[in-house]
């Protein structure tokens, strides 16, 4: 009986062993796994955007999140009263919080995990972490003497977390272009969401066997290390880049507008040098910052050009030999076409211009005039001009794929209305963005090809090689004579006295420009309310290097002329850009084309 | 000597005749068990120092990576100064502390002697209040090398922007003068041209030449 009742025990051992050992084997090692091992994920950094010269614009730092368990504060746990105030005090100077608002969070009932402040410097947790050290000490002398009542650490229950910030070391220098990382670490706009995939890198794991903590050296562990983000080096000059800035925030400050932008862009390569926005934003800051600065609207805003567009209908009729620029055109005070009566900014009698004059003075009726010749019939005239603003790179996307940029409104020729036949020569009834009107002058200032324009230079990967970026798409668009003749058409803008951009001379030099005053759609109502200025060209005029372009939307104070007020920020900029490049004057003197004509000649 | 199995009794003796009793064996026994004591004790111990060094290896593993982290921390620190100290905004200020004003149009001293651009004296006013230039009228020629260490290269070119405003003595690089002056190696006129206060050594120190000039 006995043995049998031992072989029936023996039994249910083996049954039970062979379950354990061989049936149930691999889900025990599994479980016994997850107790010894432990996963780790290895951040990956996030790869630097840097300027043309390789200064860092935006950069990742170590950085820690301060956290606390609240329910180590209560009175019970710390055998304080009021622990959550006390520590609230110390902390409150170091995180540079408000003390109240600290306690409120670090008394919050019945919770074990609060953040008491992000992405703080590992100064600020080394400040922290040895005042906890002096306090502890304390507390536990406090302890040996006093026992189990004795009160604890007020800072015991702070903690860090190990995290990483996004830092732009020029604060608001270049952040509409850079955009900037959300809460998850990943870009929110600009540069930073364009090339996300780039800047982020891969994340990597690591497993390992651990006691207590401990990693256990002599157990096997798993490594997939992280990949570093793909640092990104863009075209941007920084110190053209806070130039331009500078010289827009005070004129959009001073004329009280709504916003402005200058683009710096090298004629020869297409690469943009300078990127500014006005009002703009600290990315380092995002709290103090509303929504509506916070993207590019250099690329993102479309508005009406106005008569910096008439150098493309001029290009178009010298292109088609509709005129020479020494073609007399009589320009009355009134013309009327379509259903209207145009005129130009101011009144005037009868003007005598070349065609030359014609952009000079920016003369809306010559404009029409000109641009009628284009074909036999109007309709023709319309086809060809559209097919030459469509050259010229308006109504398409820039060709930089950044994110929300506006391609600007374009009609088909045969969708223009009666009226808009009449203003598109003289750049209303189309809109465009800034980058879109800069290219139109770098197309002019490099012999009538059109480059382009990109804002990023290269990608240097985590193994230091630089891979520069694809070669940029070229087209002709008009002729090398045609382009030659109209950087002349446009020196005669800045430098006879007719001229409407006189403003913008810079002595020594040969500059090649045009204003333009356009009347501006309010984004919010959908009608023409307010003005929108600009000054748009390059220098030196025979030689051209740099195109600026400049545009300030609903100027309210002062003058709303862009001769007027962004004819200075156009000599400021290019000023500051021709030193920077060390362009010096072609020492050529110009051969000016007349401007007027005496009738009867 | 005999057996050992000699001196045991009963069932012992019985399984003692059954090994082997030659006297070589006996002799060959000691030395093999020391062998295998040794071998054991050595492993043992051998295990044991690798195990601690390989804890110790950890321990100091932990340790150089909290001072790769201390470090880190504080490059990325130092960096953060560096950055604050460089950013154009910073520059410009401290030039403008430091009496300097924007330049105004650009001009250019080539290596004959000719000037190229129209050189003009900077008309923005300085800063009000004591400027650095009056604490230090005389060494004006030092100062760049007195700011070139807290100025990354790569700033040199918001310099050009500045050009010197001193309240006696300066006058701007006339072309008709400038022949008079001494040879300028490149090397000067460039440095000069980053940080455009450095006047040209001049027959006399109270004319200074050359605001925003450059070496070509």
């Amino acid at each position: 009986m006995v043995s049998l009742g031992l072989t029936l025990v023996m039994l249910v051992f083996v049954v039970r062993l062979l379950q354990v050992q061989a049936v149930d084997a691999s889900a025990y090692t599994a479980k016994a796994e997850k107790n010894r091992f432990t996963s780790v994920t290895l951040a990956a950094e996030r790869g630097e955007i840097t300027d043309r010269a390789g200064v860092a614009l935006a950069t990742s730092v170590d950085a820690h999140d301060i956290t606390a368990d609240p329910k180590m504060f209560t009175p019970e746990d710390s055998n304080v009263a009021d622990a959550p105030e006390q520590a609230a005090a110390l902390l409150a100077p170091i995180l540079d919080k408000e003390a109240e608002t600290l306690a409120r969070q670090l008394s919050a009932p019945k919770s074990r995990f609060t953040v008491l402040a992000h992405r703080q410097t590992p100064q600020v947790w080394n400040q922290i972490s040895d005042l906890k050290t002096v306090l502890a000490e304390k507390a536990e002398k406090a302890r040996s003497a006093k026992g189990a009542k004795a009160p604890a650490s007020v800072l015991a229950g702070v903690f860090q977390e190990p995290s990483s910030k996004r830092v732009y070391p020029n604060g608001d220098l270049a952040a509409g272009i850079l955009g900037y990382v959300n809460a998850a670490g990943h870009g929110g706009g600009g540069v930073e969401s364009m090339l996300d995939g780039k800047l982020s890198g891969q994340d990597g794991e690591i497993t390992y066997a651990h006691s207590g903590g401990r990693r256990v050296p002599t157990a096997d562990s798993e490594e997939t290390p992280a990949v570093p983000g793909t640092d990104i080096e863009l075209t941007i000059d920084r110190d053209i880049q806070w130039a331009a800035q500078r010289a827009i925030a005070d004129q959009v400050q001073k004329s009280q507008a709504d916003r402005g932008y200058v683009i710096v862009q090298n004629t020869r390569t297409g690469e943009v040098l300078a990127m500014a926005n006005a009002p703009g934003f600290d990315p380092n800051d995002l709290s103090q910052t509303d929504g509506a600065r916070m993207g590019n609207a250099a690329l993102q805003d479309a508005f009406e050009p106005g008569s910096t567009s008439k150098v493309m209908s001029m290009a178009a009729v010298l292109e088609e030999k509709a005129a020479i620029p020494g073609t007399h055109v009589t320009v009355p005070n009134r013309l009327h076409r379509g259903d209207r009566l145009f005129k130009d900014d101011i009144d005037h009698p009868t003007w005598y211009l070349t065609l030359n004059g014609v952009l000079a003075k920016s003369s809306n009726i010559g404009t029409i005039l000109a641009t009628g010749q284009l074909g036999r019939t109007q309709p023709e005239a319309n086809r060809v001009l559209h097919s030459y603003l469509r050259k010229f790179g308006i109504g398409s996307p820039s060709g930089l794929g950044y994110p929300g940029e506006t391609q600007g409104i374009l009609a088909d020729p045969k969708d223009w209305s009666t009226s808009q036949q009449y203003t598109i020569p003289f750049g209303q009834g189309l809109s465009v963005n800034a980058m879109q009107a800069a290219s139109v002058y770098s197309t002019i200032a490099n012999g009538g090809v059109r480059i382009e324009p990109t804002l990023v230079r290269g990608t240097q990967g985590p193994d230091g090689l630089f891979t520069p970026a694809a070669a940029p798409k070229k087209t002709r668009v008009v002729s090398e004579k045609t382009a030659k003749t109209l950087a002349t058409m446009l020196e005669s803008v800045v430098f006879d006295e007719a001229g409407t951009g006189t403003k913008a001379r810079i002595p020594g030099y040969r500059v090649a420009g045009k204003t333009g005053t356009a009347n501006r759609v309010d984004p919010v109502t959908g009608r023409y309310k307010g003005y929108t200025a600009s000054f748009a060209g390059f220098a030196p005029a025979d030689d051209p290097q740099i195109t600026v372009y400049c545009a300030i939307q609903n100027p309210t104070e002062g003058s709303y002329f862009g001769g007027q007020i962004c004819g200075p920020i156009y000599k400021e900029v290019m000023e500051f850009a021709l030193k920077s490049l060390q362009v010096p004057p072609t020492g050529r003197k110009s051969d000016p084309l007349p401007v007027e004509f005496t009738p009867g000649e | 000597m005999r057996g050992p199995a000699g001196q045991l009794r009963g069932r012992a003796a019985r399984l003692a005749r059954l090994m082997p009793t030659t006297g070589a064996s006996t002799a060959a026994r000691t030395p093999f068990v020391l062998l295998v004591v040794l071998l054991l004790g050595g492993g043992l111990i051998t295990l044991l120092l690798l195990n601690s060094s390989l804890n110790a290896g950890s321990f100091k593993l932990s340790e150089l990576k909290k001072q790769t982290t201390d470090l880190t921390d504080e490059q990325q620190a130092l960096q953060r100064d560096v950055d604050n100290l460089s950013a154009p905004d910073a520059l410009q200020h401290r030039a403008r502390q430091l009496g300097m004003v924007p330049g105004g149009s650009p001009a250019f001293l080539n290596p004959d002697g000719k000037v190229s651009g129209v050189p003009s004296e900077a008309d923005a006013l300085p800063y009000a209040g004591p400027s650095a230039l009056e604490a230090f009228p005389p060494v004006a020629p030092s100062l760049p090398a007195s700011l070139a260490p807290s100025v990354s290269p790569s700033a040199s070119p918001t310099d050009a922007a500045v050009s010197p405003s001193s309240s006696e003595g300066l006058t701007s690089a006339d072309p008709s003068t400038t022949p008079s002056a001494p040879p300028v190696p490149s090397a000067l006129s460039s440095s000069a041209d980053a940080l455009s206060t450095a006047p040209l050594p001049g027959p006399t120190s109270g004319t200074p030449t050359t605001p925003t000039t450059s070496g070509r």
